[in-house]
């Protein structure tokens, strides 16, 4: 359970408060009834432990702004003034974020060039020849809905600016709608790639709710899971990077290690992502030993084809040519704006879940980190973490002793508690309210994606369109993670 | 690039043989599930259907349990409740039909097992397939994307990816439709020459799966007449293929999810 302390401050004192507290802003929303009176706005921030929750009442329809104090409550604030006119005052760009602009295609540059703003260092460009690139909804190939508007000479990358939120399916609302026993399976399908990892949150968050205690047996089930979770996901990033570069012996062969990985997942848990297994209390089912022995044997060959591939990978200059210096991100940025997972692990910032606000036993190990920055740096910070859930996995597998697999949780003993986990795109968060003792009624949940995608326009300084999908998928983002 | 071409030829083949061989599915894996509606009485119909969070699972008028498999995630809680009798989790692949009756079963329902057919049109031999994403999870994509591994190989059958719907036959879908993808969807449609074919995949552009309104419209068809249903939670790429196949009329269309025909016949066999 994650320690956490809470304290109440005017809306007016919000910023500075979080400001003076300093550390990483993880989440701000609003909670509450739906009458003006109720409505609450709650920062969760972490400047050291334990994770500290502030709540400030909004009377009236405004409040001052916090982005001017705290750049990463950038997206948070638009989408509270989204989804409930709430006017955070002073907000350098308030334009719509989950409801779409109205001027479809158009660049929005920004007013005001100040350094802490999200589009600090951005030149407003004009002229014959400066042209704006609409890509999406529907982009060529096969991806998820988002757009993004580049703005270029041809070239170069003037400004960049993503569009999301165009498949919202109102994943909280459906997870406060539904049986407590299937909201787990709405969760799973918020970001469908990383269903381990949304699971463990929201069980998590649950299991927080009702003070329960998940048996040994099935923590060491849920660290096998989530990390071939994060197996699989790497590697997709990994056959992207090969598919952009055009090495297509590359990306067959790293497809086919995607491949086994998912029919593994297939074996083990009955369906290729892993669902239906991860349940608030433990796991739905057990592994048995036949399983188990799957998972062992089959990570074995699969690490050694493994290392054979990345060593040639590692050594093709064509490949690192085109990720050395591509899409820097400065430690300072994936900073100030909360960044979190191999996208600030790339940039020198140490910070990983699974160590910080530590769940389902993991053992001691070696957060990866990089500190150049660029898309190679992102990559390699995954390349280190494959190794990482191999070793994590060994030792989950090896401390599986035997024992129940679930202890259901009993009635709901406090009112509020958040949860969470690293998915492979980084940390993942549910923060539920209880309404007596078996009912969510309120539940606010952040994917990684949600604050990486954020940074999504500060990664193209002095950048050209070819290296746009190196660097998209670099940053290895969920769309519907984010639109949620 | 030498060491590339070295790995690339010492490799053993691994693409799979189907359509002309089968592929064996893993056991235990959940793809739908599959329904003996004459198993289930009354109480048991009452409990399933309240357990199954997409609405697959229905209690008919007449008291009787109905499974619908366009809106079937497989999870798996049905199988839980019932103790394992009348209801079943089906491995299988060949789940793509077409239309959204032959995956229901029970409930006085009319059901067309006699009546598998291929779909009949112009498209035999290759097909050209732009995708719209209108609201997925993000899996179905890359199960999309890994129909191009060297495992399933789609372009051996003469299916392709092409970026511009002007050079698509087929459209092929997936996720519920979000209010802000009804407009792209179909201006994605409207760009497409005829004839054209429009392909549902996964269980959520199906039907609209588990979510609901007002963020979601619900399943493709409420947007645009779909002549290939996948149904899947994500659709694997064996299954996946299986419907592109079927818009080809190079496949037989599945059968409807019922578990009594299936059980009767290992039965038999045993």
């Amino acid at each position: 359970m994650i320690a956490s302390q809470e304290r109440t401050v005017d809306a007016g004192a919000l910023a500075p408060e979080l400001e003076r507290l300093g550390g990483r802003l993880m989440m701000l929303f609003v909670a509450g009834g739906s009458g003006d009176g109720d409505r609450e706005l709650r920062a969760i921030v972490r400047p050291g432990e334990p994770v500290i929750v502030v709540r400030a009442r909004v009377d009236g329809n405004a409040y001052p702004a916090v982005t001017p104090r705290v750049p990463a409550a950038h997206w948070f604030e638009r989408e509270i003034h989204d989804l409930f006119g709430i006017v955070p005052e002073g907000h350098p760009r308030l334009e719509p974020l989950v409801h779409h602009a109205p001027e479809e295609g158009e660049v929005r540059l920004p007013e005001e060039d100040d350094v802490r703003l999200e589009h600090r260092g951005a030149e407003r460009l004009a002229g014959p020849g400066v042209f704006v690139i609409p890509y999406g909804p529907v982009r060529s190939g096969v991806f998820e809905a988002s757009q993004f508007l580049v703005q270029t000479g041809g070239e170069d990358v003037a400004y960049c600016a993503q569009r999301l939120f165009f498949k919202r399916r109102g994943c909280e609302r459906r997870i406060c709608a539904v049986p407590l026993d299937q909201a787990v399976l709405v969760a799973e399908r918020v970001s469908g790639t990383s269903s381990v990892a949304h699971a463990l949150a929201f069980s998590h968050a649950i299991e927080a709710l009702a003070q329960t205690e998940v048996p040994r047996r099935a923590q060491a089930i849920r660290r096998i899971l989530a990390e071939l979770e994060r197996l699989y996901n790497h590697l997709e990033v990994t056959v992207r990077e090969c598919e952009d570069a055009s090495l297509a012996v590359a990306q067959a062969q790293f497809a086919v290690l995607k491949e086994r990985l998912h029919r593994l997942a297939g074996a083990v848990a009955g369906n290729r992502y892993l669902r239906g297994v991860v349940v608030p209390g433990g796991t739905r089912v057990d592994l048995d030993t036949g399983a188990v022995d799957l998972i062992g044997s089959s990570l074995a060959g699969w690490e050694r084809e493994w290392r054979r591939v990345l060593s040639v990978l590692l050594r093709t200059d064509s490949f690192l040519d085109r990720l050395v210096s591509t899409g820097p991100l400065s430690e300072q940025d994936a900073r100030d704006f909360g960044c979190v997972g191999p996208v600030a692990r790339g940039s020198g910032i140490d910070v990983d879940t699974r160590r910080d606000l530590p769940y389902d036993g993991y053992p001691p190990f070696e957060v990866a980190g990089h500190s150049d920055g660029d898309a190679m740096a992102r990559m390699e910070v995954r390349f280190q973490e494959v190794d990482a859930s191999l070793e994590l996995i060994r030792e989950a597998v090896a401390s599986l002793a035997p024992g129940p697999v679930r202890s259901a949780p009993g009635p709901f003993t406090r009112d509020t508690a958040l949860g969470a986990s690293e998915s492979a795109r980084g940390e993942t968060l549910y923060w539920l309210e209880a309404d007596g003792e078996r009912t969510v009624a309120f539940c606010k949940l952040r994917a990684a994606s949600f604050v990486n995608f954020g940074v999504f326009n500060r990664v193209f300084d002095s950048q050209v369109l070819t290296d746009f999908s190196f660097i998209e998928h670099s940053l290895g983002l969920s769309p519907a993670g984010c639109d949620a | 690039m030498i060491r590339w071409f070295l790995r690339g030829v010492s490799r053993s083949r691994v693409t799979t043989r189907y359509p002309r061989g089968d592929e064996p599915a893993p056991a235990g894996f959940r793809a739908r599930a599959l329904l003996d509606p004459d198993a289930i009485d009354e109480h048991d119909a009452a409990t399933l259907a309240a357990a199954c969070l997409p609405g697959a699972l229905r209690v008919t008028a007449g008291g009787g349990l109905l499974l619908d498999g366009s809106r079937c995630i497989g999870c798996g809680l049905c199988v839980d409740g019932s103790g394992g009798s009348g209801v079943t989790m089906d491995p299988g692949y060949e789940l793509a039909t077409s239309s959204r009756e032959r995956l229901v079963v029970g409930g006085g329902v009319r059901e067309g097992d006699a009546a598998a057919a291929t779909l009949g049109g112009p498209f035999r031999r290759s097909l050209h397939i732009r995708h719209v994403d209108t609201g997925s999870d993000g899996a179905v994509e890359q199960e999309i994307a890994a129909l191009l591994n060297p495992y399933y190989d789609m372009q051996r059958l003469g299916l392709f990816f092409t970026a511009t719907p002007r050079h698509a036959d087929v459209l092929l879908v997936t996720g519920s439709v979000a209010r802000p993808m009804e407009e792209p969807l179909r201006r994605t449609y409207e760009a497409m020459p005829e004839p054209r074919v429009v392909v549902a995949a996964g269980t959520d552009a199906c039907s609209g799966g588990i979510w609901t309104a007002p963020e979601v419209l619900g399943g493709v068809d409420r947007v645009l007449s779909v002549d290939v249903y996948i149904p899947g939670d994500p659709p694997s790429p064996i299954a996946l293929l299986h419907g592109l196949l079927l818009a080809a009329g190079r496949v037989r269309e599945a059968s409807a999810p019922r578990a009594g025909s299936v059980a009767r016949a290992a039965e038999a066999a045993g």
